[in-house]
């Protein structure tokens, strides 16, 4: 199965690889696995707590090239959102802009899951409840 | 692709015409070679789907079968026989593959029955926080970094052994988990053979668990035996 040119691109140059302060109250973690393929991949945020937005991202894949460009797709997105907003991006998107083929659509899950649990670890940190900012925006 | 065999189907020989279960690759009445059934492995051996099967018994009916299909022996048959020889024989070393090996055996009786298992699994109900093992996932992580860390080191130069150490000890308490799944998911084969249709499924959706389980678990010990070069 040959992988797209833009899967190569993000496989050969991961945008945003590294480590954020865990233990800091700015910084999400989201650690999430795909039992598919056994891949692993974390995603750390760390939030303005003035704006909500997301002003770093870093993550770090142990997986195959289009776990690695899911992953470091996702953080290009992420930076620069508000916390809300990026939790709009679906999995769906990444395999468009990737082309990913149908066997690697999980790793494109794999991501969103990943964003998710990031921003589900941040809120949890900072007090903020899943439900009253889904009240709030609606 | 994949389909439980509905024995109840029958086929009609081409040679004979007399009607046959389309499972078999010889025609019970006038022992012609037939075409690729589109059955499942199990009945290709003529056994019914179960995860508990007699080892030597399939390994004898394989040798059985592959010299009744061997090529020479359609030398100056027909060129349709010719051609299902060597289909029918492709057919049944695939079975064979598959069936001999415990894992490959549970991952291709439960796809059978409609579980998502491996790369073809879309990823629609990985909502199931069940199906990701979360308890080993920061361990796979941590170890996946030390395994980095000991590549870096062999590329620049002498690893630290006490890195080394700990991944040997991380390696023997990987076999040792892995053992366990295995020993589980043998647990749940009985449930499966024997149970009625509830304890089928529970057993089912056991044995996904576990081979989900068991797939992280094989990887980390194939990157750990490939980095400590034992």
């Amino acid at each position: 199965m040959a992988y797209s040119d833009k899967v190569v691109d993000h496989y050969n140059n991961p945008r945003n690889v590294g480590t954020l302060d865990k233990s800091s109250a700015e910084v999400g973690t989201g650690l999430v696995g795909a039992p598919e393929c056994g891949d692993v991949m974390r995603l750390q945020i760390r939030v303005n707590p003035e704006t909500q937005v997301i002003e770093e991202a870093k993550f770090k894949t142990f997986g195959c090239g289009s776990a690695i460009a899911s992953s470091s797709l996702a953080t290009e997105w992420i930076k620069g959102r508000t916390v809300e907003d990026a939790l709009e991006i679906k999995n769906t998107d990444i395999v468009k802009e990737l082309s990913l083929p149908p066997v690697k659509i999980h790793c494109s899950v794999l991501a969103e899951d990943a964003i998710r649990a990031a921003i589900g670890d941040w809120k949890k940190k900072n007090g903020v409840a899943e439900t009253a900012t889904a009240e709030a925006k609606a | 692709m994949l389909k439980v065999i509905d024995s109840a189907v029958p086929v009609a020989c081409w040679s004979c015409s007399v009607a046959h279960n389309d499972a078999t690759l010889f025609c019970p009445h006038c022992s012609k070679i037939q075409p690729p059934p589109g059955s499942d492995f199990f009945s290709v051996f003529g056994l019914a789907p179960r995860l508990n099967l007699d080892l030597p018994e399939l390994e004898h009916e394989f040798h059985r079968l592959s010299r009744k299909l061997h090529p020479d022996r359609f030398a100056r048959a027909g060129e349709n026989e010719k051609q299902w020889s060597l289909a029918d024989t492709a057919l049944l070393n695939d079975a064979y593959r598959t069936l001999k090996d415990p894992i490959h055996r549970t991952e291709y009786l439960l796809k059978l029955h409609g579980a998502e298992i491996g790369e073809e699994h879309s990823g629609k109900d990985r909502k199931d926080p069940s199906r990701v093992p979360a308890d080993l996932l920061e361990e796979v992580f941590e170890l996946n970094m030390q395994l980095e860390e000991m590549r870096m080191e062999r590329a620049t130069g002498e690893p630290d052994p006490e890195l080394q150490a700990s991944l040997e000890q991380a390696k023997r308490k990987f076999d040792g988990l892995l053992d366990e799944v295995d020993q589980d998911l043998r647990a749940q084969w009985q449930a499966w053979d024997e149970g009625d249709i509830a304890v089928r499924q529970a057993a089912q959706k056991t044995m996904v668990a576990l081979l989900d389980r068991r797939r992280y678990l094989s990887n980390l010990v194939r990157d750990v035996t490939e980095t400590l070069g034992v």
